[in-house]
């Protein structure tokens, strides 16, 4: 209903797009300054984070920190709203069974008032 | 006429629910279990017992049906509350052999204290 | 090919198969891999052979169980136990085969140091019995009976590492809710039964129609609250949070892939759209007669369904335990489902709630595949590791290279990008609810934004720096692979062919599903 798609076409500007981004590295690496190939230009760099430095303390983190931090910003900026879900998860069986019960109340409240 | 055991039924229903949500020994949420079912298969079992024209339905057996004048109650939900209790003795051994098998694990059988899982 | 003589095919040969397991397995070890691996591949090949027939035919195939026509003798309403199958039953079908079948052949080397592997067998045979029967059947009762088994082999299946705590109480916690919301159904089927005095859902139909009483709103009210439950909606959602982690891999491939949709979500649809029926309520509402309102039934599934996406996919964002995340997920993809179902059933007769329910099964079905190829990674990663905490497993990709592609392939298709198959059935459900509601629409896109999330979280993990845990490992063998391969390849496959899928089947699944009369005189003979 919205406009149109076929998956072949983006799989050809996928390729189109594969290709440029290979001319354009080819092409930047020819009239810089030249690209360190070894030593420290060759880390993984992701989010900032440094894999190789230690922080005092957490030594035994080291080298498995990665994917944790990713999403900080998500997790702090919904903080509560995280903390108030994580509350009802209480794994407690009386739980899960209220909150059946609350369900079956709720549906056949609807199902009677409006059905 | 009241029919009493369609009230009962609901009531053991009922029961059942409030044990499950009361109480905090797994054998007696088993029990919880079994009373719930008790009231559905007397609910399924009192639905083919209809008294009509003052007659007392008899057993629903077919051979000699002819000579027979008295109404019979409805056979297929004897069928449904045969399977289903089938089905419930599944249900109550495996809950028993989870139990005895959390007892040993967890040394308790209070429900309070299975909740390692979480969050 | 004729469907009508191949449907009991496909319960009877995993039924043999399930209970002569024990018999094979006491010539050996290899013999009971064989028989398992053979009797799925032929309840495969049942089920395909079914599904091309019912989507050739375009029609409605039925069976009936101990005699030619389902009628009674002299009476015109019909009297004995019918299986029917529609192309959206047709696709549940070839979806629970084609999932088991590879669990199965995973479970070969996954499974190998694990005892007591003829009743694993047994059981997770039987699990897919369960499943097949629910999808084909056209009888309340028999629904029930299937349910249970399927429902029972799971619970045992989930608690099978009895020598873990973890899977005793994730056991415990899945039987005694799950049993409490069986009983819903059956109380359910019991009040329907007293009111109607039937059980063949095609003629129950009719019944209902005749006269939608308080009683039956009842019963509507205790499916929904057990289907709901059965189907892992929030907020009856956490005992699948702890059941599907706990189970071995290859059956949490099949609970979070199969049980969830074919006991939970296709028993609600077939239930709402073949039993209690949207066309019923409008014709009835149109002339003046008491109806059941259906337009309420489908908004509050939506409200469900809207709950589900949020806090199901926010909940996978704060987990450490990567399949603990991939079950969060999975909650969250039932939502899209149901909101699917939800908008199917309130925008009824529009084109809009015919695409919307189209996304539904489109969903359904790519689901199954995505979240079972993202279990069986998560199961390979365990067999190797013996972890499956994300922060220990930094840096998979340098030693397990093809199960991180694969594990990137099904997560891009599970988070919706092109040109994977979760693109197009998430495509259709947002398009659906944009124009039905547009604040369905936002929430759809920002239950998307929490998955994402969630997912970017495993593969940056992945693609980090090697932790020293993780230099030991490789990739897995053969028959622990070769699934993983076949998921990987069936998704970038559908992905290709979005639009043709969807107007070959998903949408002519759609239509059956909403062509109640079809359904009806499929048993009846048009009385």
């Amino acid at each position: 209903m919205f406009g149109y798609w076929d998956a072949l076409y983006f799989v050809l500007v996928f390729i189109v797009g594969l290709i440029l981004a290979y001319l354009l590295d080819k092409w930047a690496k020819k009239s810089g300054m030249g690209t360190r190939e070894v030593g420290e230009g060759t880390k993984i760099f992701i989010s900032g984070e440094d894999p190789e430095k230690v922080i005092p303390g957490f030594e035994h983190l080291e080298g498995s920190y990665t994917g944790r931090n990713v999403m900080w910003g998500l997790t702090y900026a919904l903080k509560r709203f995280f903390t108030a879900l994580r509350g009802e998860h209480t794994g407690l069986l009386t739980d899960y069974v209220s909150y059946l019960i609350i369900t079956t109340a709720f549906v056949m409240m609807v199902l009677l008032i409006w059905g | 006429m009241i029919q009493f055991q369609f009230i009962t039924a609901f009531l053991l229903i009922v029961l059942g629910i409030y044990a499950f949500l009361a109480k905090r020994n797994l054998i007696k949420l088993i029990l919880a279990l079994d009373i719930i079912d008790s009231g559905i298969h007397l609910l399924l079992i009192s639905l083919g017992y209809r008294i009509e024209l003052n007659e007392v339905p008899t057993a629903p057996i077919y051979t000699g049906y002819e000579t027979l004048k008295s109404p019979m109650v409805g056979p297929l939900p004897q069928a449904l509350v045969l399977t289903s209790i089938v089905i419930g003795v599944c249900v109550l051994s495996l809950a028993m052999a989870l139990t005895i098998n959390a007892y040993r694990h967890y040394g308790t059988l209070d429900v309070r204290a299975l909740r390692r899982l979480r969050g | 090919m004729n469907g009508e003589a191949i449907l009991p095919y496909l319960i009877i040969i995993p039924l043999f198969g399930a209970f002569s397991m024990p018999i094979v397995s006491l010539i050996g070890r290899k013999a009971r891999e064989a028989w398992a691996v053979i009797i799925s591949g032929a309840t495969l090949a049942v089920a395909s052979a079914l599904f091309y027939s019912v989507w050739e035919d375009r029609g409605i195939i039925v069976y009936t169980l101990g005699a030619k026509s389902p009628l009674g003798q002299g009476v015109s309403f019909p009297i004995r136990i019918v299986w029917e199958v529609d192309l959206f039953g047709a696709i549940m079908v070839l979806m629970v085969a084609l999932v088991s079948f590879l669990a199965v052949v995973y479970s070969l080397g996954y499974m190998k140091h694990d005892t007591g592997l003829d009743k694993y067998y047994t059981l997770i045979i039987v699990l897919e019995l369960g499943m097949l029967g629910i999808a084909i059947t056209g009888d309340l009762f028999n629904f029930y009976v299937f349910l249970e088994i399927m429902s029972i082999a799971s619970y045992a299946l989930v608690a099978f590492r009895n020598d873990t705590w973890e899977g005793i109480e994730a056991g415990i916690k899945y039987m005694f809710v799950g049993s409490i919301a069986s009983s819903f159904i059956l109380l359910g089927i019991a009040l329907l039964y007293g009111q109607y005095g039937t059980l063949t859902m095609s003629y129950l139909a009719v019944k209902l129609a005749q006269n939608p009483t308080v009683t039956a709103k009842v019963a509507l009210a205790l499916f929904i609250a057990g289907l709901l439950f059965k189907s892992g909606a929030s907020p009856v959602h956490m005992w699948l949070a702890d059941a599907h982690p706990a189970a071995p891999s290859s059956i949490s491939a099949m609970l979070s892939g199969l049980v969830i949709k074919v006991g939970g979500v296709y028993a609600l649809a077939r239930l709402l759209f073949s039993i209690y029926s949207p066309l019923a309520y409008k014709a009835l509402r149109a002339y003046g007669y008491p109806y059941i309102n259906m337009n309420t039934v489908g908004w509050a599934i939506i409200i469900f369904a809207c709950l589900t996406l949020i806090i199901g996919n926010a909940m996978a964002v704060i987990q450490t335990d990567m399949k603990r995340l991939l079950a969060y997920s999975s909650v969250g993809q039932i939502g899209y489902i149901l909101l699917g179902l939800g908008i199917g059933l309130a925008a009824y007769g529009s084109h809009t709630g015919e695409v919307a329910l189209a996304g539904a099964i489109y969903h359904t079905f790519n689901h199954a595949l995505m979240k079972a190829l993202l279990f069986l990674i998560a199961g390979v990663v365990i067999h190797e590791l013996g972890t499956r905490d994300l922060n220990e497993l930094s840096g998979l990709a340098k030693t397990m290279p093809k199960t991180t592609f694969a594990f990137l392939i099904g997560a891009a298709a599970i988070i919706g990008m092109p040109p994977l198959n979760g693109f197009a059935s998430k495509w259709l459900i947002y398009e659906s609810s944009a124009i039905f509601n547009p604040i369905l629409g936002a929430i759809a896109i920002i239950g998307t934004a929490f998955c994402t999330a969630a997912y970017v979280r495993v593969l940056y993990t992945f693609f980090g720096r090697p932790s020293e845990r993780v230099m030991k490992a490789k990739d897995p063998e053969a028959s622990m692979l070769w699934p993983i391969i076949i998921l990987a390849v069936a998704i970038v496959i559908m992905g290709l062919f979005p639009w043709q899928i969807s107007e070959k089947v998903m949408l002519p699944a759609a239509k059956a599903l909403e062509d109640q009369l079809a359904y009806i005189s499929a048993v009846l003979g048009g009385a």
